[in-house]
């Protein structure tokens, strides 16, 4: 153990004291999360510039109505309180059909939009009014650079269904007094669940729940486990391949037992991971408080956290050490770390279907699979949902046995793997080693 | 007391027999060596003294114990290739690997070395600024710096200029004499010669010399000529009763045939040319190493094929 904890030492000193590492910690996050960052920091930065838009209306019924509610967006609606532009004018162009047909005339359209005239045109069918009567009459369609993600278009459509809508109730014989009452609109808010206060006894309302907590703090809990494990247990492969080609662990094994050396590498890895973790969950605490969402920080996860990292470390640590001591260059060392990778990268390709439905059979399954187990099920538990008290029992122990079991096989193959030399990593040899030596 | 001993150690590496039921004792204090041609089994036998690689069959024991960890904190190991952290200062370097074995403090005695050994300076610097001689010393310091019981140095003068050379054997001689039992590889056979108390030779894995220099080159008998004389090899080809000539230029080693007359042989010789220098002697340890273990081409072949 002594000897255990010396290595250990030397490799957390060695880690923490160079650049890479302190550089790592603050570049790391940034490249994560880099798409959040520019989203928060350029959030405010719209493009005010008029957006001319052509209208081709066959149906002659809801032109007007649009010109008139451009007209009042852009008296109302283009500047805060304090006179900044926060939102460009829009100015209709209503185009009437012309003898050469609608077809050519949305190619002109077409041109002007990619000229930079126009930004967007939108023809409105004939039987928009009353789609039941001809539904293929009734189309709506908008024609855009960048349609799919363009915000005028849900203006647009706003404009034109509330129009038609008040077009249909008169036809019905509504008072035009009425329309208000008629067509208002009641958002449903998001809300968690009611809880007994253990303390007082009495009912705990719910809390609203917001996009933050709902997909927030799991992606940030994943990212966390992600940036810790890749700082933490990856760079053991290039380590130990190295030093097994700079015949340093000769030296080593002169002195220490194979298994004594690989264990001092990866709880060295275990030490890296937690002072990395402690400086981005204290990061994390300050700026889900700074942006006033200390609320959603799910404290009690933190117990889970630190134990499913640890076991991940030590369990990754174990393999990819294992592995970097069957490698004899960096070629090699490349084409076993694709495959040692995995129980980061599934996580991370899956965050979406997990975060929305954490409770479904794919996510509850992945999260007791003793590779997946401590990422997915951390994720799960930084979700709403109430997650199954037995779950993250059982997943802690499957890790258990797994990470015991990958310390034993990577200490065997690691035991020979260490001073094999030009003899590329191959799996049956592995297998061989963990079970004959 | 023997400071290690292995009994019919065996072991190969897939179908290659490295060691071939090895046996040999090493008394305590004494300086050992190890020699033989590349690839004969030397290192691999260092290995499974130090544990590291073990043995198919057959028993190494290290001071009266079986080998293994335990026993590993009284060894001092220079291996063959020198394995140091580029990244890491050299005194944190020695410390680092001393104190793995002594679990003490080292400082002082990693001070003490430095200094013995000229490093002092470089004592702040990384690794990876030192020269491949200093790398050598740094890593023979690492292995000394715990005060070892048993010192293994495979190859410890590969490399090192004779300056160094000298410095380092000293270091060695003088553990010697603080009662530090010594094991060292070498291809230096004039090394070997001055340095050891005693000789082991491994060829294709097997034993082939092991004893005092001595008690080997008794073995061999005198039947070595040295000779200096005018017209150099050329004028010794053909010689009867030589078996081989070795040939250094200025001076001329002679093999005699069993039961030939080396005054007989100086007859012919001085019948031919001017004698400048004659002797008889026992073979060097170069001349059994190469006897045992050729190559031949060093030689040149006499009697019948010249």
């Amino acid at each position: 153990m002594r000897k255990i904890f010396r290595i250990m030492k030397r490799e957390y000193i060695a880690a923490v004291h160079t650049k890479g590492f302190i550089i790592g910690l603050v570049i790391a996050p940034i490249i994560m999360g880099g798409g959040f960052i520019a989203l928060a920091v350029f959030k405010d930065r719209v493009d005010t510039n008029e957006k001319v838009i052509a209208l081709i209306d066959h149906s002659g019924v809801v032109s007007e109505a649009v010109v008139e509610a451009a007209e009042v967006h852009n008296q109302d609606y283009l500047f805060d309180e304090t006179g900044k532009q926060i939102r460009p004018a829009y100015k209709m162009e209503v185009v009437e059909v012309g003898p050469e047909g609608v077809g050519p005339q949305k190619l002109d359209l077409s041109d002007r939009v990619r000229d930079g005239r126009l930004h967007a045109f939108v023809e409105v069918g004939p039987g928009v009014l009353h789609p039941g009567d001809d539904p293929m009459a009734a189309h709506i369609t908008y024609h855009a650079e960048n349609a799919a993600l363009d915000d005028i278009r849900g203006w647009l459509d706003r404009q034109v269904n509330a129009r038609l809508r008040e077009l249909r109730l008169k036809e019905a014989g509504v008072d035009a007094s009425l329309m208000g009452d008629i067509l208002s609109w009641i958002e449903t808010e998001p809300m968690g669940l009611l809880s007994r206060d253990e303390a007082s006894g009495g009912i705990r309302d719910a809390t609203r729940s917001s996009e933050a907590r709902a997909f927030g703090v799991p992606f940030f809990i994943v990212m966390i486990m992600f940036l810790i494990t890749m700082m933490g247990a990856v760079p053991l492969l290039q380590a130990v391949m190295e030093e097994k080609n700079q015949r340093i662990a000769e030296v080593m094994l002169g002195s220490v037992k194979p298994f004594e050396f690989m264990m001092g590498k990866v709880l060295g890895g275990v030490g890296v991971s937690m002072t990395a973790s402690v400086v981005y969950i204290a990061a994390g605490v300050y700026a889900f408080r700074h942006f006033e969402l200390g609320n959603t920080i799910p404290y009690s996860l933190v117990a889970w956290f630190f134990t499913f990292m640890f076991l991940n470390i030590v369990m990754l640590g174990s393999i990819l050490a294992a592995l970097g001591s069957t490698c004899n260059d960096a070629k090699e060392a490349q084409s076993v770390t694709m495959p040692a990778m995995a129980p980061l990268m599934v996580p991370m390709f899956t965050i979406v279907p997990i975060a929305t439905a954490p409770l479904s059979g794919f996510a509850t399954g992945l999260s007791l699979i003793p590779f997946f187990t401590p990422i997915v099920m951390t994720l799960r538990l930084g979700t709403t949902a109430t997650i199954p008290a037995w779950q993250p029992w059982v997943g802690l122990a499957g890790v258990v046995v797994f990470a015991l079991l990958a310390v034993w096989a990577g200490g065997r193959i690691f035991r020979v793997g260490i001073l094999m030399q030009g003899k590329p990593p191959h799996l049956p040899s592995m297998i061989r080693w963990i079970f004959r030596g | 007391m023997n400071a290690v001993e292995l009994r019919n150690v065996t072991k190969t590496f897939g179908k290659v027999v490295a060691v071939d039921d090895l046996s040999l004792d090493v008394p305590s204090g004494s300086v050992y060596g190890f020699i033989g041609p590349n690839g004969s089994g030397k290192t691999t036998t260092l290995r499974m003294i130090m544990n590291i690689f073990y043995p198919d069959s057959g028993s190494i024991r290290v001071f009266g114990g079986e080998a293994g960890d335990s026993c590993n904190d009284r060894i001092g190991y220079l291996p063959e290739e020198r394995g140091l952290y580029r990244k890491m200062k050299l005194r944190d370097q020695i410390k680092f690997y001393g104190e793995l074995k002594a679990d003490r403090d080292v400082s002082e005695q990693v001070d003490i070395w430095l200094k013995r050994l000229e490093l002092e300076d470089w004592a702040e610097s990384k690794v990876e600024a030192l020269s491949k001689g200093m790398s050598q010393k740094a890593q023979f310091i690492a292995a000394v710096v715990s005060e070892p019981d048993l010192l293994i140095l495979d190859e410890p003068f590969s490399g090192l200029d004779p300056v160094n050379t000298d410095v380092l054997r000293e270091a060695v001689l003088e553990l010697q004499d603080k009662g530090t039992t010594v094991i060292f590889s070498t291809h230096d056979m004039d090394v070997a010669e001055k340095m050891c108390d005693f000789i082991f030779m491994i060829f294709k894995g097997m034993k082939v010399l092991d004893g005092t220099l001595d008690a080997i080159q008794e073995e061999y008998g005198h039947d070595t000529l040295r000779i200096s004389a005018d017209g150099g090899v050329s004028a010794l080809r053909g010689l009867e009763g030589v078996e081989r000539i070795r040939d250094f230029g200025r001076i001329q080693e002679l093999r005699m045939k069993t039961g030939a007359d080396p005054q007989e042989i100086l007859a012919r010789i001085m019948s031919k040319t001017r004698v400048k220098n004659f002797e008889v002697s026992k073979p060097s340890l170069h001349d059994i190493f190469v006897r045992i273990a050729g190559p031949e081409a060093e030689e040149v072949e006499v009697a019948e094929n010249l």
